[in-house]
């Protein structure tokens, strides 16, 4: 009983502190000494964490990203690559891929990496395919090494698959070969070659502390980094986020100024960059979504500006229609492209391309050849509440062109097999965002994707068929030098932009919140080198970026 | 039933009491007359008349809401996160509506979502209650095995899966989907009840005088039960409220819908108490906690009715 | 003995049709698990590939075979209390899950249902006494306008005042991060000091279902002949509320506490939610939300075994306190 009061009475005092002074409570005491304590919004704990460690599991705690390296990361945003595990790699034909393996790098039980261990990595996912998350045995048909080079042989010219082949975490063979199921193992004593190790592991909160024998230690700051569980209720999370207990956390804010800077302007800082982009999927299956000029008049309808402010706040912009997610990826915009592929809403210009489809204004109503008004039923997971907020916008500004539009807001699960089966009319998901622009182009309009209705495509379920874009694709999938790449791409954007395969809305944001409390150097948008998400290699690139203040 | 407080079992009328028959008596003076008198019976009861008065306002609200509403509940016209001023009396939301008028026109989804699921669960209760409370043996056994099988079957993860397989998600899903959950607990108690008035004189002396079953259980035993019948909708349109404003809250209901559940719904999605805009959250919860009061005390009122002991000293 | 013999066939039957239709039940639901795994990633502003749905069907080993099949396998691993591991929770077991949740669930809510039943019962008796009086009107208005908040609502506005505004209590969880379960005194009184604005919630929601239940209860047993006869006897007026009205006033609450009992999982999904608290009830949205049959499975057994144990022991009850019921 005494102790019990003892406790409360402390905790009471502690709060009364944390009142005083907001950002200096939440910190976690610094054990770490030297470098100090990171601490980092974790994972959901849904209600309690479960420990694992397996890189290829997919429910890996985000910790894992620290403690296992692959070859390189190719940055979010631009898609340009940093090296880990590999110091260099080179396209010797358009089918082979060598990679120069980094020397002196020992994992962290003290045994040596060697070019072996890439080797066995891959040959891995290929005896145990539920590790194969990115399916890079559909691609590559052999991997083998030769002093520090490891070669990859793809079974067709796929020169930016390289960037799934360079984010595979690399494990040891020493002790993953006699592992009874990697599959399945939750790897509770992981051995990486990462700047970090596990130290403990609680159901709300697990940390880790600095490898010391990190081959580039000195650009490692934090000693210790903690992650503490999230809540499984969003608004929690928020209230967590806003109190001041993390130096890094991932959280959509509204008005993020008042409810986050504000509360310590000296230290709290966010970007939102933009992550990926939300578009209008129709089905080209169905008419009068295949009719190319229904689906331009469409895209001219939209007021994009507003929508975006309806669905994130106005923290983002329209989407380009060129499928590029700027400004990210201006490097690759065809100059030739109108106002960077920004469409504006052109009421008369949509009435134009409607006609042209056969479709034109009878007493307020898109009336067709039929004599029947045109409808639009907009699919999407009730839950996503910034897509609700978008469509919702659609459906007002659709109505103002005489289209009669209602949305459908399922779960998840039922939203998903709906549109993979391509029995949806018009759906809002998600475009791009990996930083590159084959695997966004390839993923939403490859023809090898467009699978009958009703048999499942996880990707271009609008069903995009375009011979002119499946060529493009097969160049830029050979082509190693970039005037090659550059024409291809340009071809894509193109086809995005006059075809209109998906009537692209807004960018999607990465949420990123910092605190300068502890450390500084965080990605930003004057220093953009990965976008703030810390559930996925971002992790990595950004604890050998910060500084201690 | 599982999300919403337990159900009060309602009063046990003594059946010795010279109760007045219920409305099939062929003595009984108009059913018109019949309510005349009840209502002004429930007028006499002090916390019935708060009830009615509350309710009144509601109903009136919820009639009168193009009226009432000083702009479209669901028009995006306005700044986001406003707080509370002239224009929008209870500020906005992130999206830019007028909280003012969504809490002036939910009031018609969450009084429909009680009275209708309240009505409809009440009137499967009753009928499984009673026939199995009167007919011991086989039937009772069968009724009481499905009503036990919805007694057990968790209520909430039910709703769930109903409101995730019935694909057409609308104001009426919920009102299904909450009146198929919420009735098992008024047919246990209805039963549990019939079982003992089975046994009792004025019952038994029916059933000697050779009155049919429908005959007896509807001329004897239910005017017997008024009250539990009637605090049987009122338990069943409260945790009809509650559950409705809990599978908004959740987004299982329609988000399309403006109800007072999912203003609070979208408040937690905006996070509306971080913003600073805490009516969005308090008026809401307020307003769906005084209409769930108001069902409760017209059933005090209504106990009294049928039950004198019940009733208030004036 | 007759009676208690076709409780128990009854009791047998009830079980097997709930764990029949929890078979079912989650086997209606349109999109499969690998779905909702799928939706995990998409939300999370992943793109899913084809290849990512092929490995997470690998992953997941969702269950192949006609429904007859599924449901033999389904019965024998009742029956061997095997119910695999989860798709939500892969490297652990699905007992082990559960058997994590469980004791979060009993105590913060078993305690307070029946903390709630206790005072509510005693408030309610004696406001059925005082039938008319201050006491009375002060107790059930009061109880009844408490009875009205949504508890979600009640728990999201105590949650934002104590834990975020004024930091007097935690934000989340039901014990601090880095804490590890245990029976040790420091952990217990985190675990308590966690659990204290959870328990208001709950306990404030549900007293007044307890004390108006009574209070009308008690009211109508105050009329009966043998309550009267009893006062003309020379019994003082406390001796008779306390010892022969209110036991037979009991009767319809403990009906009613057997079934909030069993329902006490069930009800702990929003209250859990808005805490965060690391119970059942948050488990149970988890599953249903990523189809994960065998934990849903699994939760819905726990549930009904739970509910049926509870109703089966209120008859048993109820024979006792009111013979009548015994003659059927």
């Amino acid at each position: 009983m005494r102790r019990a009061f003892d406790f409360r009475m402390t905790t009471l005092s502690l709060a009364a502190v944390c009142l005083v002074g907001m950002a200096a409570c939440g910190t976690s005491p610094n054990t770490g000494g030297g470098g100090g304590t990171l601490t980092i919004q974790g994972d959901a704990g849904n209600p309690t964490l479960v420990e694992n460690f397996n890189p290829f599991a997919g429910s890996q705690l985000h910790g894992t990203f620290l403690i296992y390296e692959p070859l390189q990361i190719p940055s979010p945003v631009d898609g340009s690559y940093t090296s880990f595990l590999a110091t260099g790699s080179k396209f010797t034909d358009p089918k082979t891929l060598v990679y120069t393996i980094r020397q002196g790098v020992k994992w962290s039980d003290g045994k040596d990496f060697t070019p072996a261990d890439v080797v066995f990595t891959f040959n891995l996912l290929k005896k145990n395919a539920a590790l194969d998350t990115k399916g890079v045995w559909q691609q590559i048909t052999g991997v083998s090494a030769s002093g520090n080079d490891v070669t990859i042989n793809f079974s067709a010219a796929n020169v930016p698959f390289a960037l799934s082949i360079a984010q595979t975490p690399i494990v040891p063979q020493h002790l993953w070969s006699s592992m009874a199921d990697p599959a399945k193992d939750p790897n509770t004593h992981p051995v990486g070659t990462g700047p970090f190790m596990l130290d403990s592991f609680a159901p709300t909160q697990y940390s880790l502390k600095k490898n010391s024998s990190y081959w580039q230690a000195d650009k490692v700051a934090p000693s210790e980094v903690l992650f503490p569980a999230q809540a499984s209720n969003q608004s929690t999370n928020q209230l967590d986020v806003v109190s001041g207990k993390f130096d890094w956390s991932y959280n959509f804010l509204p008005d993020v100024k008042t409810t986050f800077v504000n509360r310590d302007p000296a230290h709290n800082q966010y970007w939102f960059p933009p992550g990926g982009t939300i578009g209008l999927y129709l089905n080209l299956t169905k008419a009068p979504y295949s009719d190319v000029n229904f689906r331009k008049g469409l895209s001219m309808s939209l007021n994009r500006t507003t929508i975006a402010t309806k669905a994130v706040n106005g923290y983002l912009d329209q989407a380009s229609m060129s499928g590029l997610i700027l400004p990210n990826l201006k490097k690759w915009l065809d100059p030739s492209l109108p106002n960077q592929g920004l469409v504006a809403q052109d009421p008369s210009g949509a009435q134009a391309a409607f006609a042209q489809a056969g479709y034109t204004m009878q007493g307020g109503k898109l009336v067709g050849r039929n004599g029947k008004q045109a409808t639009m039923t907009i699919v999407m997971p009730g839950n996503f509440s910034d897509w609700v907020a978008a469509a919702k916008e659609v459906v007002q500004e659709v109505a103002a062109v005489g289209i009669a539009a209602t949305l459908d807001l399922p779960q998840y699960a039922q939203y998903s097999q709906g549109i993979q089966a391509g029995t949806f009319d018009a759906a809002i998901g998600g475009y791009g965002g990996s930083g590159d622009p084959y695997t966004d182009f390839s993923l939403a309009l490859s023809s090898t994707f467009a699978a009958p209705v009703n048999t499942p495509s996880a990707n271009n379920f609008e069903r995009f068929k375009d011979p002119a874009v499946d060529q493009a694709l097969t160049t830029l999938a050979s082509a190693t030098d970039s005037s090659a790449q550059t024409q291809a791409t340009y071809a894509l954007e193109q086809e995005m932009y006059n075809k209109v395969p998906i009537v692209l809305m807004y960018y999607g944001g990465s949420w990123g919140l910092f605190s300068t409390a502890h450390f500084t150097g965080w990605p930003s948008a004057s220093n953009p080198y990965t976008l703030p998400t810390n559930y996925n290699n971002s992790l990595l690139t950004v604890v050998t970026h910060i500084t201690k203040k | 039933m599982s999300i919403v407080t337990p159900v009060p079992p309602p009063t046990l009328p003594g059946a010795e009491v010279e109760i007045p028959r219920g409305p099939a008596g062929p003595r009984l003076p108009g059913p018109l007359l019949f309510l005349g008198r009840a209502l002004r019976t429930l007028w006499s009861n002090g916390k019935a008349r708060i009830g009615l008065v509350i309710l009144a306002i509601d109903v009136l609200v919820a009639i009168l809401a193009p009226l009432l509403a000083p702009h479209s509940p669901t028009a995006t016209s306005f700044t986001p996160y406003q707080s509370p001023n002239a224009t929008n009396w209870f500020g906005t939301t992130g999206n830019g509506q007028d909280v003012f008028s969504q809490m002036i026109y939910g009031a018609r989804i969450s009084l429909l979502v009680g009275i209708v699921a309240g009505a409809v669960a009440t009137f499967v209760a009753v009928t499984i209650g009673l026939i199995a409370g009167y007919r011991p043996g086989i039937i009772d056994e069968v009724l009481s095995f499905i009503t036990n099988l919805a007694l057990v079957i968790p209520g909430l993860p039910l709703m769930f899966i109903l409101a995730a397989y019935l694909t057409s998600r609308s104001v009426w899903t919920i009102v299904l989907v909450v009146a198929f959950t919420s009735w098992a607990t008024g047919a246990r108690v209805i039963r549990s009840q019939a079982s003992t008035l089975r046994t009792r004189e004025f019952v038994t002396s029916a059933q000697f005088s050779g009155e049919r079953l429908f005959r007896v259980v509807f001329r004897e035993i239910l005017p017997n039960m008024t009250s539990l019948v009637a605090g049987s909708f009122f338990a069943a349109a409260t945790a009809a409220v509650m559950a409705e404003a809990s599978l908004e809250f959740l987004g299982l209901g329609d988000p399309n819908t403006v109800s007072w559940g999912t203003i609070l719904y979208y408040a937690q999605q905006q996070n509306a108490l971080l913003t600073g805009q805490w009516l969005m959250v308090f008026a809401p919860g307020l307003a769906i906690a005084l209409l769930a009061l108001s069902f409760t005390l017209v059933n005090f009122g209504v106990d009294a009715l049928s039950n004198p002991r019940l009733r208030e000293k004036s | 003995m007759r009676y208690v013999g076709r409780k128990a066939a009854l009791f047998v039957i009830t079980l097997w049709g709930a764990i029949t239709l929890n078979f079912l039940l989650p086997r209606l639901m349109p999109g499969s698990p690998v779905d909702a795994a799928l939706g995990k990633l998409a939300s999370s502003g992943v793109v899913i590939t084809n290849a990512q749905r092929q490995a997470v069907e690998i992953q997941l080993g969702v269950p192949h075979g006609s429904l007859v099949s599924q449901y033999g396998q389904y019965l024998n691993s009742i029956v061997h209390l095997n119910f695999g591991s989860s798709y939500s929770f892969p490297s652990e077991t699905v007992a082990q899950t559960i058997g994590k949740a469980a004791p979060w669930t009993l105590a913060l809510i078993g305690v307070t249902t029946i903390v709630a039943f206790i005072i509510g019962t005693l408030l309610g008796v004696y406001a059925g006494w005082r039938r008319g009086k201050t006491a009375d009107t002060t107790v059930t208005l009061g109880a009844t306008f408490f009875a009205a908040f949504p508890p979600f609502w009640l728990g999201l506005l105590l949650l934002f005042v104590f834990a975020f505004k004024y930091s007097v209590f935690p934000i989340k969880g039901g014990y601090s991060p880095g804490a590890t379960p245990g029976l040790s005194p420091s952990f217990l009184a985190d675990a308590v000091y966690h659990s204290i604005i959870p328990a208001v919630t709950l306990a404030v929601t549900t007293l007044s279902g307890w004390v108006f239940g009574m209070r009308n209860n008690m009211i109508n047993t105050l009329g009966e002949d043998y309550v009267t006869f009893a006062e003309a006897n020379g019994l003082r007026t406390r001796t008779v509320a306390l010892l022969y009205a209110a036991r037979n006033a009991l009767l319809p609450n403990v009906t009613a506490f057997g079934l909030s009992l069993g329902a006490v999982v069930g009800g702990s999904v929003l209250v859990e939610g808005v805490f965060s608290y690391p119970g059942l009830g948050n488990l149970l949205y988890i599953a249903v939300s990523n189809h994960d049959f065998p934990l849903m499975q699994a939760l819905f057994l726990v549930i009904t075994v739970s509910m049926l144990v509870a109703i089966f022991i209120v008859d048993l009850i109820y024979v006792r306190l009111d013979p009548r019921v015994r003659q059927a």
